[in-house]
């Protein structure tokens, strides 16, 4: 394992900091969200489909009065859909909020920023607009999702 | 600047904005009654307080215009001046100076660079009562250069500060003015106008956000209310609770709308003005009447039709209203007519806009609209005066620069109803050449809540708006084959003799996925009727009527631009809710060689919204009409469902037994023929339902006025009808002839022979 410290995104820090991440199963693959974007976990729901949406978009759930439109992770990492009752956390972006259709949803770990790597060159590009970067565990990697790619806006945007 | 201090201007900002509103009807109203001490000392409280609050918040060059205008007020308050058109004219320029300011002050937070002091010099001048006001009623200009008289000290000195024009700090001019001003003004509004005053004590300002919330959290009521009522439904000891919580739910709904509920005198007090500038601009001659101002409508929905009512004033000032000598040469008064009409129907609101104008060449619209290929010769000649009339909706055909020279109208018309229509409403028009035009937007009271039909297709729940619905058909899995026919790939129904265009919902939502045929599946056909098309959307099963609280969708969702948001439904199900306008517009597509006669077909329907709409049925080769609104459904059954209870025929409908009415002998005539079908309209009487035996079902149609005439047998009024006259059956007569109060002879003779 490699001990270099990465300066976090702009900031010129040299002491680590401390980030609680989320973490999220799809597949086998482990992914993390900051707590700080999670809104709330809705365990086992069942989205509506909305005909003629673009792919990456998982359905319509009914939150807190609230219509949201998810975003299956699934579908943007070309896996193939998963049917039925759904875990979904409830993410907030500078857009608004969101839903995101995820396998399962595991403990909030705390990870240091000096754990932290960019994107390696060799991602698929798609994996590079959506993935950002990653923390190395014990034993395996974290890899990092921003709520601001993710948000079905920007996504639309991106994939167009 | 602090937070309490940043409240305090905000709080200043809306009061001020609001005095100056109500300063701006008062001022055009002034123009009428230029005599009337009440509108002057509205007029001069709200430029007095802007003053008053301003030394406080310390905005100099506001306080010092203010001040200007206070003086000049004053003297019009003691009636000193009168409220002539120059003075107007000026008192107008102040306000919108104030306002210039006001605005500057709200988004910059500073009272901008502007320099009024040819504005304050103006309402200097206007403070001498010039002689020369009266030779000059129509140039401002003119009058406030003219008056030059030295100003006659007596009435300066009437107002403390009235010597100082650009003073900064206001003595004591507050206290000074104000029981001077309340004494008149108060006893004359408490005769005239006790809302004014009571309103302030009695209201709260609530933020328009806090109320959305408040909505929303309604909606959510709404639904958890129809999920417990669907999940408690069997349960007998929850009826009482159920029907308690259904109730005060809809009554707290009726609240929380009531509350977002504004007059539309908010819209129409800022017309006054624009009539007034139009008028000096165009050099037209316009009397504005004013109707149902009290009229009150949701907020956001007063929002969206304030620029159609804007743009519709222009519309008749600039191409309507003619010039006064036109008007003359014509035999008109050459003062125009104006008028603005708002009155609440049923869950719609009507505003009119109609003007005694020069009127729409209908002939130019229809070779304009044949020239472009809006409609074909063959069809345009088909279609009625008023309906060729609408026309002047469609798109290509109002930006047309010759329809709007020639005939009048036409600059953003199509923008005018698509503004309309996306908030549910209609619009229409109605001209006679020479004589005035009217324009006609029926609104719906909210958009929140909003009546929908939930449709089933593709396993899913879609909602339709019942705005858009004009009639369902059933097509079973066995007669879809024959029912539906095709050109090349467009399927069509022969609806009443008519072809009509018909869009598969799933194949719509879903293209290139394997479907189900439509004769192996039941088939439900909504007639819709949008944007001025009129189609039938197919879709595969149907579910209740439901009051659906419409929630909005994600921008990447409403891109789609199929879907004009979602609901929950009862059952916790969510359901997209279907436009019906989009779906039409996509499908138009396929469908080109049908579009011309669509639209004409859509401008018929349009036209049919406008008056009651019937039923027109026939009933033993008689034709006659029942009122669209009251009809519940239409039944075909075997003539052996219908039982006698003695004489009176009656169906057993739904659980419930329904009296049939058969004055027209339907039912007789086909008794003894045991396979015989009957159709029975049924009908909603007051609490009641009836059914009428009819032998026929026709058409859905729009009836002129209706005339006197005397009364047959159940026939209460006659309506024209497609041009023929028709009988209008009187529901009325039905329940006490079921009751057996009215009974014809033969049956009469029945019951004897049965007793």
């Amino acid at each position: 394992m490699s001990t270099a410290t990465v300066a976090v995104q702009g900031k010129e820090k040299a002491e680590a900091e401390m980030v609680e991440m989320c973490s999220v199963r799809l597949g086998k693959t482990l992914f993390g969200v900051p707590i700080t974007h999670i809104l709330e976990i809705v365990g086992s729901a069942r989205p509506q489909p909305v005909p003629l949406a673009p792919d990456f978009v998982g359905g319509l759930i009914h939150y807190r009065g609230d219509v949201l439109t998810t975003v299956s992770l699934r579908q943007l990492l070309g896996l193939p859909a998963k049917e039925g009752l759904q875990n979904i956390l409830v993410l907030e972006s500078a857009g608004g909020c969101f839903g995101l259709l995820v396998d399962s949803v595991g403990e909030v770990l705390i990870v240091s920023s000096a754990e932290y790597e960019l994107n390696p060159a060799t991602l698929d590009e798609r994996r590079k607009a959506l993935f950002a970067g990653a923390y190395k565990l014990r034993g395996s990697l974290l890899i990092m999702l921003d709520p601001e790619k993710l948000d079905p806006m920007c996504l639309s945007a991106s994939l167009a | 600047m602090g937070a309490m201090d940043d409240e305090l201007t905000r709080e200043f900002l809306i009061e001020s904005q609001e005095g100056l509103d109500r300063m701006e009807r008062c001022l055009t109203e002034l123009e009428e009654k230029p005599q009337d001490a009440e509108l002057i000392g509205e007029i001069f409280r709200a430029v007095h307080t802007i003053k008053g609050t301003t030394g406080f918040l310390g905005f100099k060059r506001l306080e010092t215009l203010a001040h200007a205008g206070e003086n000049l007020l004053g003297l019009l308050r003691e009636g000193k001046l009168t409220a002539n058109r120059p003075l107007i004219t000026g008192l107008l320029e102040l306000l919108d100076g104030l306002r210039s300011i006001l605005k500057s002050i709200e988004t910059k937070a500073s009272e901008g660079e502007g320099d009024d002091a040819v504005l304050i010099s103006q309402l200097e001048a206007l403070q001498m009562p010039a002689q020369v006001e009266a030779k000059e009623p129509v140039c401002a200009q003119v009058g406030v250069a003219s008056a030059s008289a030295p100003p006659p000290s007596k009435i300066r000195s009437a107002q403390p500060v009235a010597s100082a024009p650009v003073i900064t700090a206001p003595e004591e001019p507050v206290p000074a003015a104000a029981p001077a001003l309340k004494a008149p003004a108060e006893a004359e509004s408490e005769a005239a106008r006790p809302r004014v005053q009571t309103a302030a004590e009695s209201t709260l300002r609530v933020d328009v956000a806090v109320l959305n919330r408040m909505m929303n959290l309604v909606g959510e009521l709404v639904l958890t209310r129809n999920q417990v009522l669907q999940a408690t439904a069997s349960d007998p000891k929850m009826t009482m609770l159920t029907r308690r919580l259904d109730m005060v739910t809809a009554d707290l709904r009726e609240s929380v709308m009531q509350a977002r509920m504004q007059p539309v005198s908010n819209i129409f007090g800022k017309i006054p003005r624009i009539v007034r500038d139009l008028t000096q601009t165009l050099g037209r001659r316009v009397r504005l009447q004013v109707e149902g101002q009290e009229t009150e409508l949701d907020k956001s929905l007063l929002e969206a039709i304030k620029d159609p009512i804007t743009h519709a004033v222009r519309n008749s000032l600039d191409h309507g209203i003619e010039p006064p000598e036109a008007r003359q040469a014509a035999g008109k008064n050459p003062e125009g007519i104006l008028k603005l009409r708002a009155a609440q129907e049923g869950s719609h609101v009507i505003i009119e806009v109609s003007d005694d104008g020069a009127g729409i060449d209908v002939e130019r619209v229809r070779k304009k609209a044949i020239e472009r290929g809006t409609i074909t010769a063959k069809r345009a000649m088909q279609l009625s005066e008023r309906e060729q009339l609408q026309l002047i909706f469609v798109p290509g055909l109002s930006t047309s620069d010759v329809v709007t020279n020639v005939s009048g109208r036409g600059v953003g018309m199509d923008v005018v109803r698509t503004n309309v229509e996306k908030i549910g409403g209609k619009v229409e028009i109605d001209s006679r050449f020479g004589k005035g035009t009217t324009l006609r937007m029926r609104i719906p009271l909210t958009l929140a809540i909003i009546p929908a039909l939930i449709v089933r297709s593709m396993n899913q729940s879609f909602a339709l708006p019942q705005g858009a619905l004009s009639e369902l058909v059933h097509v079973p899995a066995a007669q879809a084959a024959t029912a539906i026919e095709w050109i090349e790939d467009a399927p069509l129904y022969r609806l009443r003799g008519k072809l009509l265009p018909l869009v598969f919902l799933d194949q719509m939502l879903k293209p290139g996925a394997e479907h189900k045929n439509a004769s192996e599946r039941d088939n439900f056909i909504a007639v819709l009727d949008a944007d001025g098309r009129r189609f039938g959307l197919v879709v595969d099963g149907l579910a209740d009527p439901e009051e659906i609280v419409v929630k909005p969708l994600s921008g990447v969702l409403k891109d789609i631009r199929l879907y004009s948001g979602a609901t929950v439904l009862g059952n916790a199900d969510l359901a997209l809710i279907l436009d019906p306008g989009a779906i039409a517009m996509k499908a138009g597509v396929a469908l080109r060689e049908e579009d011309a006669a669509r639209e004409a077909e859509g401008e018929t329907g349009a036209e049919a919204a406008r008056d009651i709409e019937y039923l027109l049925v026939e009933v033993a080769g008689r034709q006659a009409a029942v009122p669209l609104s009251d009809v519940l459904r239409i039944e075909q059954l075997p003539l052996n469902r219908i039982e006698y209870i003695g004489f009176r025929p009656v169906l057993n409908f739904e659980g419930q037994l329904l009296p049939v009415d058969d004055s027209g002998g339907v039912l007789t005539a086909a008794q003894g023929n045991s396979a015989a079908q009957v159709i029975v309209v049924v009908c909603r009487e007051g609490n009641r339902q009836v059914g009428i035996a009819v032998s026929h079902v026709l058409d859905v149609a729009g009836g002129g006025e209706l005339f006197e005439a005397g009364s047959e047998q159940i026939t209460s009024g006659v309506t024209l009808l497609k041009d023929h006259v028709t009988g209008v059956v009187d529901l009325g007569g039905v329940v006490r002839l079921a009751a057996g109060q009215q009974a014809p002879a033969e049956w009469s003779q029945m019951r004897e022979t049965v007793a």
